[in-house]
């Protein structure tokens, strides 16, 4: 039993505004998971199936992943680190800033940061280290630890933010969750632009291709791994998926389970550092592997929880995180466990000590709503309950330690009565004639408070005659004429799962009229634009409407400076037909250009979703810095879905590729959506077409 | 065809609420089951699984898998908890001990929930009961989850004459009861089993109907400490007042 954990949850409930704040997040997450997992292309129950087999194999042969893994980003100019535990992972990361000379390090969020302390551990070497989620700086500003593992800042309202901001940043007070975003905006650009380190976490690292994948909305990660000279990268060694295709399956469900997006805006995929003539990207990339007890965990009974791909959604479905939010999960001492939760239940057991944080698999009704939204059905019940059992060694004694003296005595005591048919009945026997001595004439008891029934509920009288002892009058009574129904002649059809909304129809052999067309439904619903542009003749990659319709977005939007790429990358006379306008254009990462212009490798229908890759007159940052991005996309370009896209030589050869479905977005104030966080507010695109097409 | 069954009448029904089993038994026999009650019966082991004391939750597994091995025909309980006790956590208890784990997946095989079997298995879903008011359903966790049994309670219920249905929001959220979670975690089972009886109170229902004892007794010993008359029932009371 651990006082500081019951302590935390009573403070907890008695905070009107987290449980409000608790109460919409769940609300709304669920609402959206729901709602997102309708838009699959398969039945939600084929794909998790698929999704928990394959993690399954991985984490079951990660020894060998590994290595194809780290020897693979190594060939493509990774430099590749593994930390046994935490002060290792510490030390990987002050030496290479220490080595760069770095007094600023610019973060992603990363939930594997946070497991090792980082940020504490280096500011205690004097280097800054500024957290650039939205939610994680503002959690960051208030010195407290995220409260949910992708939604930082769950417990906080507006106004507790716009007090932080005015008190931290000196702002002027605002509830006005687009002027705070601005803001920050501001303020976190000067650290992208300045910072001498990105750090970042991963999502998914790929072994067949030695590929880093994150994911964000906001830009931040795109920011943190594009534009400092030095990226670094931190990885738990179980967040592997061995092929492109496994990646494509995990992030059509991770964005889904965990904010109810079909595709998050930004997916990276990095492959090395900046090439020689690429136009921008790190000149050095560091992946370090972290293991901090993840290996013991492989093959104990807690083994499955290494399956977990850390969308959240078992935090968002669970009663019990409802009512006290993340920062209640806390150790014996009352420090904060990392990962909160039903996954943090069992995660935080597992890797730091069933001594410091076993109890917390004891605060759970065992309902089951984590397993019924887990992505890769991870039976999460289960292993709460093995947790509850003595945790990674299914130990009795550590068990023990866990269980409040008074049950454990109960439990045993009740053992030995129910495994006599007499004892039992005598025990049920001394009950009844006692309540009924106690309390003659009530079918109530009020027990006190400390019982813990009687907090809010009263107990039933026990029966003056349990039912073992009424089962005699009702056997003599037994009347086979009685029977007086029939059984139906059908048996009923089994029952259909609920969660297998969405079509089987494959897309695959729609036309290209249609992967335009569902291109463009997707890019607008998630507030991009799209305008066809007529190509000049069949034969011709020229388009005289192209150059006329940007000309007129950009007076339209007053740009008067344009960062783009090179003028063999884009469209013919573009460049020129601009140059004549008198906008001044750069080619090179310019923090101050309102719009940026770049190409599309590659496009996806099923999201919305532009694929950009970095190389040489291909600067990434043009899509990134500026507020505008005009992409100009061929429509023979338009692939249907992640798979195809995630297979092509082109990606899979390229040092970074950004996958971008629409502006850049965020809800982590009040789950208020934000457009362009960090990223661009706007995304335009231009699609080149045949007359065919129009 | 008349067919054998074993009722385990499971601990809290039978100290508790005899008068459930004994509906259980009436609504089984209509259905033309012969009920037998093995008397060594006591306890399933789920709350010593559930504390975490596993030798103690194995010590009642064998001690219930001894006394059904030598029954035959299918094992009925008239709770869903109880139910995926043995179809689920005996197969957990005995992981790895291959005598064991046979005898506890036969019993796993044979064991069914009480709505569960009526539909599945006896293909009956019209008890021609009657019921004067309004009902609503509370999807227990454990036979909505471990089971998978969410339209059999339903079906049967949507045949009661006279009965008005009317949907519980949120009916599949826990009412916070989780055995001793209630008691070691009082706080947060309170704050769950308000929002059930918030929930309950919108429907403005005459009974809420449940197929676990153990959500009924959170549920009405929540309405009883609030002054309120207990509302929850067995659905096995529900199909026991038949017309004539």
């Amino acid at each position: 039993m651990s006082d500081a954990f019951h302590k935390k949850i009573k403070t907890a409930l008695g905070d009107s505004q987290l449980r409000a704040a608790l109460d919409a997040n769940s609300e709304r997450r669920l609402g959206a998971y729901y709602r997102a997992f309708q838009s699959l292309p398969e039945s939600f129950a084929v794909m998790r199936q698929r999704a928990h087999a394959m993690r399954a194999r991985t984490i079951a042969d990660l020894d060998r992943y590994l290595d194809e893994f780290i020897s693979n980003a190594e060939d493509n100019g990774l430099i590749v680190h593994r930390a046994a535990d935490a002060s290792q992972a510490v030390t990987i990361v002050s030496d290479i800033a220490q080595k760069h000379g770095a007094n600023l390090i610019a973060k992603s969020k990363t939930m594997v940061s946070e497991e090792i302390g980082l940020n504490h551990a280096l500011q205690a070497k004097g280097i800054n280290v500024v957290e650039t989620d939205l939610g994680e700086y503002i959690v960051q500003l208030r010195h407290e630890p995220p409260a949910h593992i992708i939604t930082p800042a769950v417990h906080l309202n507006r106004s507790q933010v716009g007090h932080t901001f005015e008190e931290k940043l000196g702002l002027p007070y605002t509830e006005d969750v687009p002027a705070m975003t601005a803001a920050v905006r501001r303020v976190l650009r000067q650290t992208f632009l300045t910072a001498d380190i990105g750090l970042s976490g991963v999502n998914f690292g790929v072994a067949e291709s030695g590929t880093l994948c994150i994911v964000t909305n906001e830009g931040n990660g795109r920011m943190v791994t594009t534009v400092p000279p030095v990226h670094i990268a931190l990885m738990g060694i179980e967040r592997l998926v061995p092929t492109l295709d496994d990646l494509a399956l995990v992030l059509a469900l991770l964005p889904r389970a965990a904010t109810g997006q079909k595709t998050t805006v930004y997916t990276s995929l990095m492959h090395a550092p900046r090439q020689s003539g690429d136009a921008d990207g790190p000149n050095e990339r560091h992946l370090i592997l972290l293991d901090n007890g993840r290996t013991a965990m492989r093959g104990s009974p807690l083994h499955d929880a290494l399956l977990c791909i850390r969308c959240g959604a078992c935090l968002n479905a669970c009663p019990v995180f409802r009512e006290i939010g993340g920062h209640a999960y806390v150790d014996n001492r009352g420090r904060s466990s990392t990962y909160p939760g039903p996954i943090g239940s069992i995660v935080s057991p597992a890797l730091f000590g069933q001594s410091e944080f076993g109890q917390l698999a004891r605060a759970s009704s065992l309902c089951g709503a984590c397993r019924e939204v887990c992505p890769v059905d991870i039976d999460l019940p289960k292993l709460l309950l093995r947790v509850r059992a003595g945790g990674i060694g299914l130990d009795p004694k550590l068990a023990r330690k866990k269980i409040p003296f008074l049950v454990s005595l109960l439990m045993r005591a009740y053992t030995w009565l129910a495994t006599s048919p007499r004892r039992f009945a005598a025990a049920q026997n001394v009950s009844a004639i006692f309540g009924s001595l106690l309390l003659p004439l009530s079918e109530w008891v009020r027990l006190p408070s400390f019982t813990g029934w009687g907090y809010s509920r009263d107990f039933p009288m026990p029966a003056r005659q349990p039912f073992r002892v009424r089962w005699a009058a009702l056997e003599k009574s037994s009347n086979l004429n009685e029977f007086d129904l029939k059984p139906g002649d059908e048996r009923p059809t089994p029952p259909k799962s609920d969660m297998s909304g969405g079509s089987t129809s494959s897309l695959a052999a729609v036309d290209r009229r249609q992967l335009l067309e569902k291109f463009i439904t997707e890019l607008t619903a998630l507030d991009g634009t799209a305008t066809l542009c007529r190509l000049d003749s069949r034969s011709s990659s020229r388009s005289s409407q192209l150059l006329e319709k940007v000309l007129t977005l950009l007076t339209e939007k007053g740009v008067e400076s344009v960062q783009l790429w090179s003028g063999e990358q884009l469209p013919p006379d573009l460049l020129s037909a601009l140059g004549e306008s008198g906008i001044r254009i750069s080619g090179s990462p310019d923090p101050h250009a309102q719009a940026g212009i770049t190409g599309s490798l590659a496009a996806i229908a099923e999201t919305g979703t532009l694929v950009l890759t970095s190389g040489p007159g291909r600067p990434l940052t043009a899509s990134l810095l500026p507020d505008i991005h005009i992409a100009i996309l061929y429509s023979e370009d338009i692939y249907l879905n992640w798979s195809q896209v995630l297979n092509l030589k082109k990606v899979r050869e390229a040092a970074s590729a950004a996958f971008i479905t629409g502006p850049s977005r965020t809800s982590d104030i009040e789950m208020t959506l934000t457009l362009g966080v960090h990223g661009p507010r706007e995304v335009h695109v231009f699609c080149l077409v045949n007359d065919e097409l129009i | 065809m008349i067919q054998t069954a074993q009722l385990f009448i499971t601990c809290i029904v039978d100290t508790l609420y005899p008068e459930v089993g004994e509906s259980v038994v009436r609504v089984l026999r209509r259905a033309g089951v012969r009920v037998e009650f093995p008397g060594q019966q006591t306890c399933c082991g789920q709350p010593a699984f559930n504390a975490g004391l596993r030798s103690e939750a194995r010590r009642m597994a064998e001690y219930n898998l001894r006394i059904l091995e030598a029954t035959s025909g299918p094992v009925i309980l008239p709770s869903g908890s109880c139910t995926a006790m043995i179809r689920h956590g005996y197969l957990e208890l005995f992981d790895g001990d291959s005598t064991w784990l046979d005898k506890a997946k036969a019993l796993a095989e044979r064991t069914y929930e009480f709505s569960e079997f009526l539909v599945d298995v006896l293909a009956i879903e019209d008890f021609q009961a009657r019921f004067d008011g309004k009902l609503t359903y509370h999807a227990s966790c454990h036979l909505l989850r471990d089971l998978g049994v969410r339209r059999q309670p339903h079906e049967l219920l949507s045949a009661v004459r006279n009965a008005e249905i009317i949907e519980l929001p949120h009916n599949d959220e826990c009412c916070g009861f989780g055995g001793l979670f209630s008691i070691e975690h009082p706080h947060i089972s309170s704050a769950m089993l308000a929002r059930k009886l918030a929930n309950i109170q919108t429907t403005g229902a005459d009974l809420v109907v449940s197929c676990d004892a153990g959500c009924i007794t959170n549920i009405n010993g929540g309405l009883h400490r609030q002054g309120k008359l207990p509302l929850a029932v067995h659905l096995a009371q529900i199909l026991d007042d038949h017309e004539p």
